[in-house]
Protein backbone atom coordinates (compact mmCIF):
# COMPACT_ATOMS: atom_id res chain seq x y z
CA UNK A 1 0.00 0.00 0.00
CA UNK A 2 2.80 2.50 0.89
CA UNK A 3 4.77 1.24 -1.98
CA UNK A 4 1.56 1.86 -4.28
CA UNK A 5 1.23 5.86 -2.82
CA UNK A 6 5.02 6.53 -3.23
CA UNK A 7 4.14 5.43 -6.88
CA UNK A 8 1.36 7.92 -7.34
CA UNK A 9 3.60 10.97 -6.14
CA UNK A 10 6.30 9.97 -8.18
CA UNK A 11 3.93 10.13 -11.51
CA UNK A 12 2.64 13.75 -9.63
CA UNK A 13 6.46 14.87 -9.22
CA UNK A 14 6.98 14.07 -12.93
CA UNK A 15 3.95 15.59 -14.04
CA UNK A 16 4.88 18.69 -11.86
CA UNK A 17 8.48 18.67 -13.67
CA UNK A 18 6.97 18.64 -17.29
CA UNK A 19 4.55 21.68 -15.97
CA UNK A 20 7.52 23.66 -15.04
CA UNK A 21 9.56 22.49 -17.97
CA UNK A 22 7.41 23.42 -20.20
CA UNK A 23 6.12 26.61 -18.39
CA UNK A 24 10.04 27.80 -18.91
CA UNK A 25 10.30 26.87 -22.22
CA UNK A 26 6.57 28.90 -23.06
CA UNK A 27 7.96 32.05 -20.96
CA UNK A 28 11.11 32.42 -22.33
CA UNK A 29 10.30 31.81 -26.12
CA UNK A 30 7.66 35.09 -25.94
CA UNK A 31 10.67 36.76 -24.38
CA UNK A 32 11.55 39.63 -26.71
CA UNK A 33 15.59 38.15 -27.76
CA UNK A 34 16.28 41.56 -28.19
CA UNK A 35 14.25 44.54 -26.78
CA UNK A 36 13.90 47.27 -29.05
CA UNK A 37 15.88 49.97 -28.72
CA UNK A 38 14.08 53.63 -27.87
CA UNK A 39 17.18 55.58 -29.09
CA UNK A 40 17.30 53.65 -32.17
CA UNK A 41 13.84 54.97 -32.99
CA UNK A 42 14.57 58.28 -32.14
CA UNK A 43 17.81 58.14 -34.19
CA UNK A 44 15.54 56.51 -37.24
CA UNK A 45 13.39 59.08 -37.03
CA UNK A 46 15.46 62.25 -37.39
CA UNK A 47 17.16 60.61 -39.87
CA UNK A 48 13.95 60.38 -41.83
CA UNK A 49 13.04 64.05 -40.96
CA UNK A 50 16.84 65.18 -42.54
CA UNK A 51 15.87 63.33 -45.46
CA UNK A 52 12.09 64.87 -45.69
CA UNK A 53 13.39 68.10 -45.43
CA UNK A 54 15.96 68.32 -47.76
CA UNK A 55 13.16 66.73 -49.92
CA UNK A 56 10.31 69.24 -49.51
CA UNK A 57 11.88 71.85 -51.60
CA UNK A 58 13.45 69.60 -54.26
CA UNK A 59 16.84 69.83 -52.81
CA UNK A 60 17.41 66.43 -52.11
CA UNK A 61 16.70 65.33 -55.93
CA UNK A 62 19.29 68.38 -57.57
CA UNK A 63 22.19 66.87 -55.33
CA UNK A 64 21.19 63.63 -56.70
CA UNK A 65 20.32 64.62 -60.52
CA UNK A 66 23.84 66.42 -60.52
CA UNK A 67 25.69 64.16 -58.42
CA UNK A 68 26.86 66.80 -55.88
CA UNK A 69 27.94 64.73 -53.29
CA UNK A 70 29.71 66.88 -51.12
CA UNK A 71 26.84 69.49 -50.88
CA UNK A 72 24.49 66.22 -50.16
CA UNK A 73 27.10 65.18 -47.36
CA UNK A 74 27.72 68.96 -45.69
CA UNK A 75 23.60 68.98 -45.63
CA UNK A 76 23.14 66.11 -43.89
CA UNK A 77 26.18 66.96 -41.54
CA UNK A 78 24.23 69.87 -40.55
CA UNK A 79 20.65 68.72 -40.17
CA UNK A 80 22.24 65.64 -38.02
CA UNK A 81 22.97 66.37 -34.24
CA UNK A 82 26.16 66.05 -33.06
CA UNK A 83 27.35 62.77 -32.57
CA UNK A 84 25.62 61.00 -35.38
CA UNK A 85 27.37 58.82 -37.81
CA UNK A 86 26.18 57.78 -41.30
CA UNK A 87 26.81 56.71 -44.91
CA UNK A 88 24.11 57.11 -47.49
CA UNK A 89 23.96 55.67 -50.32
CA UNK A 90 21.51 56.18 -53.08
CA UNK A 91 20.33 53.87 -55.63
CA UNK A 92 18.34 54.11 -59.21
CA UNK A 93 14.96 52.11 -59.76
CA UNK A 94 16.97 49.05 -60.60
CA UNK A 95 18.63 49.31 -57.52
CA UNK A 96 21.75 49.93 -59.25
CA UNK A 97 24.42 51.82 -56.59
CA UNK A 98 24.87 55.82 -57.99
CA UNK A 99 26.93 57.47 -55.77
CA UNK A 100 30.28 56.06 -56.51
CA UNK A 101 31.95 58.47 -53.93
CA UNK A 102 31.40 57.80 -50.10
CA UNK A 103 28.85 60.13 -48.69
CA UNK A 104 29.56 59.43 -45.17
CA UNK A 105 31.12 61.52 -42.32
CA UNK A 106 33.40 58.58 -40.99
CA UNK A 107 33.61 55.16 -40.10
CA UNK A 108 30.89 53.50 -37.81
CA UNK A 109 32.36 52.47 -34.65
CA UNK A 110 28.82 51.02 -33.36
CA UNK A 111 27.11 47.90 -32.98
CA UNK A 112 24.20 48.94 -33.42
CA UNK A 113 23.33 50.73 -37.09
CA UNK A 114 19.81 52.03 -38.06
CA UNK A 115 18.93 51.75 -41.36
CA UNK A 116 16.13 54.82 -43.30
CA UNK A 117 14.93 53.80 -46.37
CA UNK A 118 14.05 56.63 -48.60
CA UNK A 119 12.26 56.67 -51.62
CA UNK A 120 13.09 60.45 -53.67
CA UNK A 121 11.76 61.27 -57.15
CA UNK A 122 12.03 64.41 -59.23
CA UNK A 123 10.97 65.45 -62.33
CA UNK A 124 13.25 67.79 -64.14
CA UNK A 125 14.48 67.34 -66.93
CA UNK A 126 12.10 63.98 -67.04
CA UNK A 127 10.65 61.39 -64.15
CA UNK A 128 13.41 59.43 -61.53
CA UNK A 129 13.07 57.80 -58.88
CA UNK A 130 16.08 57.03 -56.17
CA UNK A 131 16.19 54.59 -53.43
CA UNK A 132 17.81 56.42 -50.49
CA UNK A 133 19.14 53.98 -47.95
CA UNK A 134 20.48 56.23 -45.01
CA UNK A 135 22.60 54.09 -42.21
CA UNK A 136 23.07 56.04 -38.90
CA UNK A 137 25.12 55.23 -35.96
CA UNK A 138 25.38 56.79 -32.43
CA UNK A 139 29.34 57.50 -32.44
CA UNK A 140 31.02 56.31 -29.51
CA UNK B 1 9.64 19.23 -3.33
CA UNK B 2 7.89 22.42 -1.80
CA UNK B 3 11.36 23.89 -1.75
CA UNK B 4 12.33 23.11 -5.04
CA UNK B 5 9.34 24.57 -6.64
CA UNK B 6 9.86 27.79 -4.35
CA UNK B 7 13.27 28.39 -5.46
CA UNK B 8 12.71 27.72 -9.06
CA UNK B 9 9.84 30.35 -8.54
CA UNK B 10 12.12 33.34 -7.17
CA UNK B 11 14.90 32.73 -9.75
CA UNK B 12 12.63 32.98 -12.60
CA UNK B 13 10.86 35.92 -11.08
CA UNK B 14 14.28 37.49 -10.34
CA UNK B 15 15.50 37.04 -13.91
CA UNK B 16 12.40 38.41 -15.56
CA UNK B 17 12.16 41.03 -13.55
CA UNK B 18 14.41 43.41 -15.29
CA UNK B 19 12.96 42.22 -18.22
CA UNK B 20 9.72 42.97 -17.15
CA UNK B 21 11.18 46.58 -15.71
CA UNK B 22 12.67 47.06 -19.36
CA UNK B 23 9.48 46.39 -21.75
CA UNK B 24 7.51 48.80 -19.43
CA UNK B 25 10.08 51.64 -20.02
CA UNK B 26 10.07 50.97 -23.90
CA UNK B 27 6.56 51.07 -23.63
CA UNK B 28 6.65 54.66 -21.90
CA UNK B 29 9.31 55.76 -23.91
CA UNK B 30 6.71 55.14 -26.92
CA UNK B 31 4.25 56.38 -26.01
CA UNK B 32 5.76 59.61 -25.24
CA UNK B 33 7.45 59.66 -28.67
CA UNK B 34 3.67 59.57 -30.03
CA UNK B 35 2.35 62.49 -27.63
CA UNK B 36 5.34 64.61 -28.98
CA UNK B 37 4.89 63.23 -32.95
CA UNK B 38 1.12 64.56 -32.18
CA UNK B 39 2.22 67.90 -31.25
CA UNK B 40 4.13 68.27 -34.23
CA UNK B 41 2.19 66.52 -36.70
CA UNK B 42 -1.81 67.52 -35.46
CA UNK B 43 -3.07 71.18 -35.88
CA UNK B 44 -4.82 71.28 -33.06
CA UNK B 45 -8.49 72.58 -32.82
CA UNK B 46 -9.49 74.92 -34.46
CA UNK B 47 -7.19 74.15 -36.86
CA UNK B 48 -6.34 77.61 -37.53
CA UNK B 49 -6.22 78.79 -33.42
CA UNK B 50 -2.69 80.35 -34.10
CA UNK B 51 -3.58 83.32 -36.24
CA UNK B 52 -6.82 84.02 -34.18
CA UNK B 53 -4.90 86.06 -30.93
CA UNK B 54 -8.14 85.41 -29.20
CA UNK B 55 -8.52 81.54 -29.76
CA UNK B 56 -7.09 79.32 -27.02
CA UNK B 57 -7.28 75.87 -28.41
CA UNK B 58 -9.06 72.98 -27.24
CA UNK B 59 -6.51 70.47 -28.49
CA UNK B 60 -3.66 71.37 -29.10
CA UNK B 61 -1.29 70.48 -32.15
CA UNK B 62 1.56 73.19 -34.01
CA UNK B 63 1.05 71.68 -37.27
CA UNK B 64 0.46 74.07 -40.27
CA UNK B 65 -3.47 73.72 -41.65
CA UNK B 66 -3.25 72.07 -44.45
CA UNK B 67 0.37 71.60 -44.98
CA UNK B 68 1.93 69.65 -47.81
CA UNK B 69 4.65 68.32 -45.91
CA UNK B 70 4.90 66.26 -42.86
CA UNK B 71 6.98 68.51 -39.60
CA UNK B 72 5.82 71.47 -41.18
CA UNK B 73 5.33 73.88 -38.16
CA UNK B 74 2.59 76.76 -38.44
CA UNK B 75 4.70 80.61 -37.91
CA UNK B 76 1.40 81.86 -35.66
CA UNK B 77 1.10 79.46 -33.35
CA UNK B 78 4.75 78.95 -32.73
CA UNK B 79 4.97 82.58 -32.55
CA UNK B 80 2.31 81.83 -29.82
CA UNK B 81 4.52 79.76 -27.88
CA UNK B 82 6.69 82.38 -27.14
CA UNK B 83 5.82 84.34 -23.68
CA UNK B 84 7.43 87.65 -25.04
CA UNK B 85 4.10 87.66 -27.33
CA UNK B 86 0.66 89.45 -25.72
CA UNK B 87 -1.00 86.52 -27.45
CA UNK B 88 1.18 83.97 -26.28
CA UNK B 89 -0.52 80.58 -24.39
CA UNK B 90 0.75 80.21 -21.34
CA UNK B 91 1.75 76.36 -19.66
CA UNK B 92 -1.29 76.37 -18.32
CA UNK B 93 -3.51 76.41 -21.51
CA UNK B 94 -1.52 74.19 -23.68
CA UNK B 95 -1.19 71.39 -20.90
CA UNK B 96 -5.19 71.45 -20.97
CA UNK B 97 -5.18 71.62 -24.71
CA UNK B 98 -2.83 68.73 -24.81
CA UNK B 99 -5.71 66.48 -22.67
CA UNK B 100 -2.64 64.61 -21.48
CA UNK B 101 -3.53 65.00 -17.31
CA UNK B 102 0.05 62.75 -16.42
CA UNK B 103 2.44 64.45 -18.64
CA UNK B 104 4.14 67.42 -18.01
CA UNK B 105 6.54 68.75 -20.55
CA UNK B 106 8.65 71.90 -22.66
CA UNK B 107 8.81 72.39 -25.79
CA UNK B 108 12.00 74.15 -27.73
CA UNK B 109 12.68 75.37 -31.17
CA UNK B 110 15.46 77.05 -32.21
CA UNK B 111 17.82 77.32 -34.72
CA UNK B 112 19.88 74.19 -36.82
CA UNK B 113 22.70 76.73 -35.80
CA UNK B 114 23.75 79.40 -33.56
CA UNK B 115 24.98 82.89 -34.63
CA UNK B 116 27.47 84.45 -32.30
CA UNK B 117 28.58 87.91 -32.48
CA UNK B 118 31.52 89.44 -30.60
CA UNK B 119 32.62 92.65 -30.44
CA UNK B 120 36.18 92.19 -30.10
CA UNK B 121 37.40 96.17 -30.25
CA UNK B 122 36.62 99.85 -30.63
CA UNK B 123 38.72 102.69 -32.63
CA UNK B 124 37.49 106.69 -31.61
CA UNK B 125 38.79 109.60 -33.53
CA UNK B 126 36.99 112.66 -33.08
CA UNK B 127 34.14 112.26 -35.64
CA UNK B 128 33.59 108.42 -35.94
CA UNK B 129 33.81 104.94 -34.46
CA UNK B 130 34.93 101.91 -35.72
CA UNK B 131 33.73 98.63 -33.83
CA UNK B 132 35.46 95.21 -35.23
CA UNK B 133 33.46 92.26 -34.34
CA UNK B 134 33.67 88.75 -34.39
CA UNK B 135 30.90 86.48 -36.07
CA UNK B 136 30.87 82.99 -35.82
CA UNK B 137 28.65 80.68 -36.79
CA UNK B 138 28.41 77.38 -35.72
CA UNK B 139 26.58 73.83 -33.71
CA UNK B 140 25.39 73.54 -30.45
CA UNK B 141 28.47 71.05 -30.07
CA UNK B 142 31.06 73.76 -31.56
CA UNK B 143 31.18 72.29 -34.50
CA UNK B 144 31.54 75.28 -37.42
CA UNK B 145 29.40 75.71 -40.19
CA UNK B 146 29.97 77.36 -43.25
CA UNK B 147 27.50 80.32 -44.25
CA UNK B 148 26.75 83.50 -46.02
CA UNK B 149 25.92 86.36 -43.83
CA UNK B 150 24.31 89.58 -44.19
CA UNK B 151 24.81 91.52 -41.61
CA UNK B 152 23.04 95.10 -40.96
CA UNK B 153 24.00 98.15 -38.84
CA UNK B 154 20.30 100.13 -37.80
CA UNK B 155 20.00 103.41 -36.07
CA UNK B 156 16.43 105.42 -36.48
CA UNK B 157 18.05 106.90 -39.45
CA UNK B 158 21.22 105.36 -40.40
CA UNK B 159 21.31 102.02 -42.36
CA UNK B 160 24.16 100.13 -43.52
CA UNK B 161 24.56 96.33 -45.23
CA UNK B 162 27.40 94.40 -45.32
CA UNK B 163 27.64 90.76 -47.38
CA UNK B 164 30.02 88.41 -45.97
CA UNK B 165 30.95 84.81 -47.40
CA UNK B 166 31.58 82.58 -44.19
CA UNK B 167 33.22 80.05 -45.52
CA UNK B 168 34.74 78.69 -42.37
CA UNK B 169 31.84 79.64 -39.97
CA UNK B 170 34.41 82.41 -38.45
CA UNK B 171 34.95 86.06 -39.62
CA UNK B 172 35.70 89.13 -38.58
CA UNK B 173 34.38 92.56 -39.94
CA UNK B 174 34.28 96.30 -39.13
CA UNK B 175 31.56 99.15 -38.54
CA UNK B 176 32.11 102.81 -38.32
CA UNK B 177 29.02 105.06 -37.19
CA UNK B 178 29.36 108.15 -36.74
CA UNK B 179 29.72 109.46 -32.76
CA UNK B 180 26.74 112.36 -32.93
CA UNK B 181 24.57 109.38 -33.11
CA UNK B 182 21.05 110.37 -31.24
CA UNK B 183 19.77 106.77 -31.24
CA UNK B 184 21.07 103.94 -30.10
CA UNK B 185 22.28 100.97 -32.82
CA UNK B 186 21.61 97.61 -33.40
CA UNK B 187 23.65 94.89 -35.70
CA UNK B 188 21.02 92.68 -37.52
CA UNK B 189 23.36 89.25 -38.75
CA UNK B 190 21.32 86.74 -40.66
CA UNK B 191 23.48 83.61 -41.70
CA UNK B 192 22.05 80.84 -44.35
CA UNK B 193 24.35 77.81 -44.21
CA UNK B 194 26.42 77.73 -47.40
CA UNK B 195 24.82 73.92 -48.22
CA UNK B 196 21.02 74.51 -47.73
CA UNK B 197 19.91 78.09 -47.81
CA UNK B 198 16.68 76.92 -45.79
CA UNK B 199 18.94 76.29 -42.93
CA UNK B 200 18.90 79.57 -41.32
CA UNK B 201 19.76 81.50 -38.10
CA UNK B 202 20.41 85.27 -36.98
CA UNK B 203 21.58 87.36 -34.25
CA UNK B 204 20.97 90.49 -32.71
CA UNK B 205 23.51 92.68 -31.04
CA UNK B 206 22.79 95.98 -29.36
CA UNK B 207 25.35 99.12 -29.50
CA UNK B 208 25.43 101.85 -26.57
CA UNK B 209 24.68 105.33 -29.03
CA UNK B 210 27.38 108.28 -28.11
CA UNK B 211 24.68 110.07 -25.89
CA UNK B 212 25.07 107.46 -23.27
CA UNK B 213 21.69 106.27 -23.81
CA UNK B 214 21.44 102.32 -24.38
CA UNK B 215 19.56 99.91 -25.63
CA UNK B 216 17.42 98.03 -23.45
CA UNK B 217 14.59 95.59 -23.78
CA UNK B 218 11.31 96.41 -21.52
CA UNK B 219 9.62 99.56 -23.06
CA UNK B 220 7.63 97.64 -25.56
CA UNK B 221 6.38 94.69 -26.20
CA UNK B 222 6.53 93.17 -30.06
CA UNK B 223 3.96 90.63 -30.82
CA UNK B 224 4.04 89.51 -34.48
CA UNK B 225 1.32 87.06 -35.37
CA UNK B 226 -1.07 86.94 -38.71
CA UNK B 227 1.57 88.57 -40.47
CA UNK B 228 0.62 91.90 -37.98
CA UNK B 229 3.17 93.19 -35.62
CA UNK B 230 1.43 94.66 -32.19
CA UNK B 231 3.48 96.98 -30.47
CA UNK B 232 2.19 97.61 -27.22
CA UNK B 233 4.44 100.24 -24.75
CA UNK B 234 4.54 99.59 -21.15
CA UNK B 235 3.59 103.05 -20.23
CA UNK B 236 2.10 106.41 -21.29
CA UNK B 237 5.23 107.76 -21.34
CA UNK B 238 6.48 105.49 -23.72
CA UNK B 239 6.78 106.88 -27.78
CA UNK B 240 7.26 104.79 -30.64
CA UNK B 241 9.53 106.68 -33.11
CA UNK B 242 9.99 104.40 -36.36
CA UNK B 243 9.33 100.41 -36.98
CA UNK B 244 11.87 98.52 -39.10
CA UNK B 245 11.52 95.25 -40.85
CA UNK B 246 14.50 93.46 -42.05
CA UNK B 247 15.11 89.91 -43.64
CA UNK B 248 18.47 88.52 -45.68
CA UNK B 249 17.06 89.98 -48.67
CA UNK B 250 16.39 93.83 -47.52
CA UNK B 251 14.65 96.27 -45.14
CA UNK B 252 11.99 98.30 -44.96
CA UNK B 253 9.16 99.98 -43.10
CA UNK B 254 6.22 98.31 -42.33
CA UNK B 255 2.70 99.86 -42.93
CA UNK B 256 1.07 101.19 -40.06
CA UNK B 257 -2.45 99.75 -40.48
CA UNK B 258 -3.70 100.92 -36.79
CA UNK B 259 -2.35 102.36 -33.74
CA UNK B 260 0.36 100.17 -32.61
CA UNK B 261 -0.16 98.10 -35.60
CA UNK B 262 2.11 97.18 -38.91
CA UNK B 263 1.27 94.74 -41.86
CA UNK B 264 4.31 92.08 -42.31
CA UNK B 265 4.24 91.24 -45.64
CA UNK B 266 4.41 87.62 -46.15
CA UNK B 267 8.26 87.12 -47.23
CA UNK B 268 9.86 83.83 -49.17
CA UNK B 269 13.00 84.15 -47.59
CA UNK B 270 13.83 81.57 -45.32
CA UNK B 271 15.21 83.93 -42.59
CA UNK B 272 13.02 85.01 -40.38
CA UNK B 273 11.98 88.82 -40.41
CA UNK B 274 13.60 90.80 -37.83
CA UNK B 275 11.59 93.35 -36.43
CA UNK B 276 12.85 96.50 -35.03
CA UNK B 277 11.54 99.13 -33.12
CA UNK B 278 13.04 102.56 -31.89
CA UNK B 279 11.51 104.78 -29.30
CA UNK B 280 11.73 106.82 -26.64
CA UNK B 281 10.51 106.78 -22.67
CA UNK B 282 11.03 110.14 -20.55
CA UNK B 283 14.45 111.45 -22.12
CA UNK B 284 15.96 107.96 -22.61
CA UNK B 285 15.78 106.34 -26.26
CA UNK B 286 16.27 102.75 -26.60
CA UNK B 287 15.87 100.23 -29.28
CA UNK B 288 13.74 96.52 -29.02
CA UNK B 289 13.72 93.71 -31.75
CA UNK B 290 11.16 90.36 -32.16
CA UNK B 291 11.22 88.37 -35.07
CA UNK B 292 9.01 86.88 -36.66
CA UNK B 293 8.05 83.83 -36.05
CA UNK B 294 9.11 84.62 -32.86
CA UNK B 295 12.60 81.96 -32.81
CA UNK B 296 14.17 80.83 -30.42
CA UNK B 297 11.50 79.78 -28.55
CA UNK B 298 11.10 77.73 -24.65
CA UNK B 299 8.12 76.79 -22.75
CA UNK B 300 6.99 74.56 -20.36
CA UNK B 301 8.59 73.04 -17.12
CA UNK B 302 12.42 73.67 -16.60
CA UNK B 303 13.22 69.46 -15.64
CA UNK B 304 17.10 70.86 -14.83
CA UNK B 305 15.86 72.39 -12.06
CA UNK B 306 12.78 69.95 -11.05
CA UNK B 307 13.01 67.32 -8.97
CA UNK B 308 11.52 65.22 -10.70
CA UNK B 309 9.75 61.68 -9.96
CA UNK B 310 9.53 60.88 -13.00
CA UNK B 311 11.85 59.69 -16.08
CA UNK B 312 12.22 62.75 -18.45
CA UNK B 313 12.78 61.68 -22.12
CA UNK B 314 13.55 64.50 -24.95
CA UNK B 315 12.77 64.14 -28.65
CA UNK B 316 14.68 66.26 -30.97
CA UNK B 317 12.51 66.85 -34.89
CA UNK B 318 13.81 68.85 -37.79
CA UNK B 319 10.59 71.12 -38.05
CA UNK B 320 10.48 73.66 -40.92
CA UNK B 321 8.35 77.00 -40.38
CA UNK B 322 7.98 79.10 -42.75
CA UNK B 323 10.83 78.24 -45.63
CA UNK B 324 13.05 77.90 -42.78
CA UNK B 325 14.47 74.55 -40.95
CA UNK B 326 14.58 74.89 -37.37
CA UNK B 327 15.30 71.97 -34.68
CA UNK B 328 12.45 71.28 -31.88
CA UNK B 329 13.40 69.64 -28.84
CA UNK B 330 10.30 68.45 -26.92
CA UNK B 331 10.92 66.82 -23.46
CA UNK B 332 8.25 65.14 -21.85
CA UNK B 333 8.30 63.23 -18.69
CA UNK B 334 5.33 61.54 -16.78
CA UNK B 335 4.54 59.11 -13.64
CA UNK B 336 6.85 56.24 -13.37
CA UNK B 337 5.32 53.31 -14.67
Amino acid sequence: MKGRNSGQIRIIEAFLAIFIIFSAVAISANLPTKSPNPANDSLASIGMQALLQLDSDGSLHVYIASGNWSRLREALNLLLPAGVSFNLRVYDAQMRQINMETVSNGGFNSQEITLVKYVCTGRSPEFRCYVIYLYLAVAK
Amino acid sequence: MVLLVLTAMTATAKILQPLINMSANVKAAQRLGEVARHMLLYAGKPADWGRNAQTIPEEFGLAETEASNPYALDIDKVSRLNSENIYGLSYAQIYTSLKAADLSFRIEIKPVFNVKVNQTATFEDSNETTYTFEVATEKDDGAPVSAVLKAYVLTENLLQALTIQNVDGRTSFNITLPKDLESPAVLVAFAKSTYNDRVVSYAVYSLTSSSGTTSKRGFLRLSPINHTLTVTPISNETILEKVYALTFNGVWQPTKTENHTFSIPASVDPCPTVLVAFGSHATQSFVEWTAYPQIPVEVGVDFTSLLSISDVYAYTSLVSVGRGIYKCTIFIGGLKP
